[in-house]
């Protein structure tokens, strides 16, 4: 279409846009699936989103979704307008999320450079269906419900900062008859113009969402009132004669002409709108004539704070003055954003990990070790950039978390979806979902919690039927919480249901020979037996259901948890219900670490898992026949792993005696680290090794030390494996 | 962003990088690879040994951040190590945005090599193909030869040997 749009950067905005403004949605609804019906805001919010979808998909062409959300749109129109009692609000609440489906799948869809073919004839059909069905129902005392709203005019806005330079333009522009998409073109105009514009409306005001007014234009011209501070000349530079324009005339005029609008023979004079009343006042006033006072407007504006920019032309009054715009009410706080590609923040964790190793090299220097030297100002200058570059760390540390909210907003939809199918009453509870995680590890929990959250609803939780038998008299509730505690994340998924059966797990285990013979059951304890479930293939659940029941889930949470360097943790109270907890890190990025040398290279290990360093005598160590080697420490024989034979070093201590033994500890098991000296604690900025490379047994990734050269991150896990 | 200070060089134009090669040397021969691989040269410097890997790799460097692999080219060829001194280089590649140094006993010059001057390697039909898998041609550069590497398949490569005995290991 038209050459001056970079359809990239206006698909890319699109799917971003319309992403946040879809998860958002979801986030209102959610919010409120419970009401007996929707609030007056987020019906209005529910509306605009789709509004806004249906004009930038229109403008995209992606003919689905401009119908899908044009359907949803009207619907809201006609609970905005009419206030329909009667509403069934769980099914209203079904269809809205469905649309938001069909929306997010068909935006996957463009993402991956395909076209959205989605087939939305259905999804239309129940949504005319249930139109009809709550029109019908609250029929007497719905008022009628007027067009619906994508047919009223609409203009754009553009906040008009007026002074006494504004001139005042009206704008002629003929296109050649035949022109395609004359409606489009007339949009580069308006586009063009609003670079300069305080103040601008023109007609048709369609023109992105009305196909129709393509042939209005071409028949009538497209004609523009400009309010700026330019030239004559400066306008029609800005509109340019294309191939496509026949003929500009651009008339300057006066304020009071610009105000009466489109006086040239115009028979739909355009509507005078008082800048301060909120839009949904502007369009009511629209659509009911103008008949609404302004007083009215006026009075019931603070009820309505929210004003999407954007949709509507607000025309000033008085252009002569300095307006205050519905824009500058105060807002509901929301913190503003920007969204930035992470391959940059990644890069500039690197120069700044690069700058603060740098900094040690120059403040370190030998060359500031020659006696005699006075370096007072130097300490100084020292001193301040040690704490701008300790600032700049701290930082880019902080932009990298990202709270869990997101995360914890879908398993609100997990949980509502899949309680419904299975017709359960659950109640679903968050605490603590502004707890803030490195963003790379949320991307890692979103799917294990997903799974924990299924299962709790699915199997933790009884059907209605059985807790009316067990005498279960509160609803079915999922808790989902997060909190963190000593550098270390939380996340439990707590419900109140039947709780992990002790015996039916020992069965299966049995069967599946997983159980020591030489072992009674009665001595596997509870947390054993729980742990069997995170084996694969292991479920007890006697049927599959479209959620869980398969075997595979609880094995893939504990590796993908165990990838991050987390842990799961599983308790259970028959008949109360049970609490899986994920105990994971802040960050991957930053971690305190224990510097040690063996051989010619650094290592370093995560201080968490060091429990004790102590050096041994050779006398306490025991050597099995096979190559095995023991140490007794205080009455506790230990594994021992000699990190220089482990990994096949050269020159590393040989003796017991000359290096120094960590005892590390991960999940219950103990082990013992035989390395041949420490060098020290620090924080360690954690790169993966190069993929070139392939996974090395105990490493899970390298670092740079204070003297520019690379240490090898041991994974104590892979270690005792 | 140390990809476009030093990239900046060559990709003035990509046409001045055709038909240009970084030849260097190995043992007593003399390969080539095309420019448009070539990142930067370092001086050999201290590498980071990484346990239980392939034999050519000699571990890792820190290039101003980044942390990159670094392989020995005489090793791949199964030349042998050769000795580090001070001719001794690294030449950072990038190949589908795997940057990684290659250790090579001595850089020599950019040469043009045109088109007709690239002869497909001969085939010996003896057991020989460890060996030139990685080169697929041979360009004449004068009264001189150098062998043309494919640095995708240098990097990449399954050894037959190595991948043989991977192959048993599996089945243990």
């Amino acid at each position: 279409m038209a050459e001056d749009f970079n359809t990239d950067s206006m698909l890319d905005m699109y799917l971003f846009e319309n992403g946040q403004l879809l998860e958002q949605l979801q986030e209102t609804v959610l919010e409120q699936k419970d009401a007996d019906s929707f609030d007056e805001d987020s019906i209005n919010e529910i509306f605009r989103t789709m509004h806004t979808i249906k004009g930038s998909s229109g403008i995209m062409m992606f003919d689905n979704i401009t119908a899908v959300s044009h359907k949803l749109e009207d619907v809201f129109f006609y609970l905005r307008e009419s206030h329909p009692d009667h509403v069934p609000h769980v099914e209203l609440v079904e269809h809205v999320l469905e649309v938001e489906d069909f929306i997010s799948s068909e935006m996957e869809k463009i993402r991956g450079g395909d076209t959205p073919d989605g087939d939305a004839t259905d999804l239309i059909k129940n949504l005319d269906a249930f139109l009809n069905k709550i029109k019908n129902g609250g029929g007497e005392a719905g008022k009628t419900v007027p067009e619906p709203v994508h047919e009223e005019p609409k203009h754009f806005y553009i906040a008009p900062v007026a002074s006494s330079a504004s001139r005042f333009y009206k704008i002629f522009v003929h296109f050649f008859p035949g022109t395609e998409m004359s409606n489009v073109h007339a949009y580069k105009i308006v586009y063009a113009l609003k670079e300069i514009a305080e103040d601008i409306l023109y007609s048709p005001e369609d023109i992105l969402t009305d196909e129709k007014c393509a042939d209005i234009i071409l028949k009538d011209g497209f004609r523009v009132l400009l309010q700026a501070q330019c030239t004559e000349e400066d306008v029609r530079e800005l509109i340019g004669v294309g191939y496509d324009i026949e003929k500009v005339d651009v008339y300057e005029c006066d304020a009071d002409q610009f105000l009466l609008g489109f006086d040239f023979g115009d028979d739909q004079p355009l509507k005078v709108i008082d800048l301060e009343s909120s839009v949904e006042e502007i369009e009511a006033k629209q659509e009911e004539g103008d008949k609404e006072e302004n007083g009215e407007a006026k009075a019931k504006e603070p009820e309505k704070p929210k004003l999407s920019p954007g949709d509507f032309v607000i025309q000033s009054k008085e252009p002569g003055k300095q307006k205050k715009l519905a824009k500058d009410k105060p807002k509901t706080e929301k913190a503003s954003f920007i969204s930035v590609n992470v391959a940059k923040m990644d890069q500039l964790m690197d120069l700044i990990g690069e700058l603060v190793i740098s900094e040690s090299v120059v403040l370190q220097s030998s060359d500031l070790k020659v006696p005699g030297l006075n370096l007072d100002n130097f300490n100084k200058a020292a001193a301040q950039l040690s704490s701008i570059s300790r600032d700049l760390q701290n930082v880019i540390m902080s932009m990298r978390m990202v709270p869990l909210t997101n995360t914890f907003q879908k398993m609100n939809r997990i949980v509502f979806d899949v309680s419904r199918k299975l017709g359960k009453d659950i109640e679903f509870v968050m605490v603590g979902e502004s707890t803030e995680v490195d963003k790379n590890i949320i991307e890692h929990i979103s799917d294990p919690l997903m799974h924990l959250v299924r299962n709790a609803v699915d199997h933790g939780i009884e059907t209605n039927e059985e807790r009316k038998e067990s005498n279960k008299t509160e609803k079915g509730k999922v808790t989902l919480s997060a909190r963190t505690e000593a550098g270390k994340v939380w996340i439990s998924v707590e419900d109140n249901g039947k709780g992990l059966d002790r015996e039916k797990i020992m069965a299966k285990a049995r069967k599946q020979g997983l159980l020591d013979d030489s072992k009674p059951e009665s001595a596997y304890t509870d947390k054993e037996v729980y742990q069997f479930i995170t084996l694969p293939g292991f479920s007890t659940n006697e049927q599959v259901t479209e959620y869980s029941g398969r075997g595979v889930g609880m094995d893939v949470v504990v590796q993908n948890i165990q990838a991050i360097g987390g842990t799961l943790e599983i308790e259970s109270t028959p008949g109360l219900g049970s609490t899986m907890s994920l105990k994971i890190p802040l960050t991957l990025a930053i971690i305190d670490g224990i510097v040690m040398e063996t051989g010619t290279s650094s290592f370093v290990m995560e201080t968490g898992v060091i429990k004790k360093f102590i050096r041994v005598k050779q006398d306490m160590m025991i050597n099995e026949p096979n190559g095995d080697e023991y140490v007794m420490i205080r009455g506790e024989c230990y594994p021992v792993i000699r990190l220089g034979k482990w990994y096949g070093l050269t020159d590393y201590q040989e003796s017991v005696e000359d290096g120094v033994m960590l005892i590390l500890e991960v999940e219950d098991r103990k082990i013992c680290l035989l390395v041949d000296k420490l060098v020290g604690e620090q924080e360690i900025v954690v790169k993966p090794i190069p993929s070139y490379i392939k996974k090395v047994k105990g490493l899970s990734g390298c670092t740079q030390l204070g003297d520019g050269s690379i240490a090898l991150i041991l994974d104590a896990p892979g270690l005792v494996e | 962003m140390s990809e476009m200070d030093s990239m900046g060089i060559y990709t003035d134009g990509s046409d001045t990088q055709e038909g240009k090669y970084m030849t260097f040397r190995s043992g007593q021969e003399y390969f080539g690879l095309e420019i448009r691989y070539v990142q930067q040269i370092l001086r050999y410097q201290a590498v980071t040994m990484i346990p239980e890997t392939e034999d050519y790799i000699k571990g890792l460097i820190n290039l101003r951040g980044r942390i990159i692999p670094v392989v020995d080219v005489g090793v791949r060829f199964k030349q042998g190590q050769c000795e580090y001194n001070d001719k001794t280089c690294i030449l950072v590649i990038n190949v589908k945005s795997t940057t990684v140094g290659l250790v090579v006993e001595q850089i020599a010059e950019v040469v043009e090599i045109s088109k007709e001057d690239i002869l497909p390697p001969p085939s010996l039909g003896r057991g020989d193909r460890a060996h030139n898998k990685y080169v697929y041609g041979i360009g004449k550069v004068g009264n001189t030869v150098k062998l043309l590497i494919d640095p995708e398949k240098l990097l990449y490569d399954e050894d037959p040997a190595e991948a043989e005995r991977e192959k048993k290991n599996e089945e243990e």
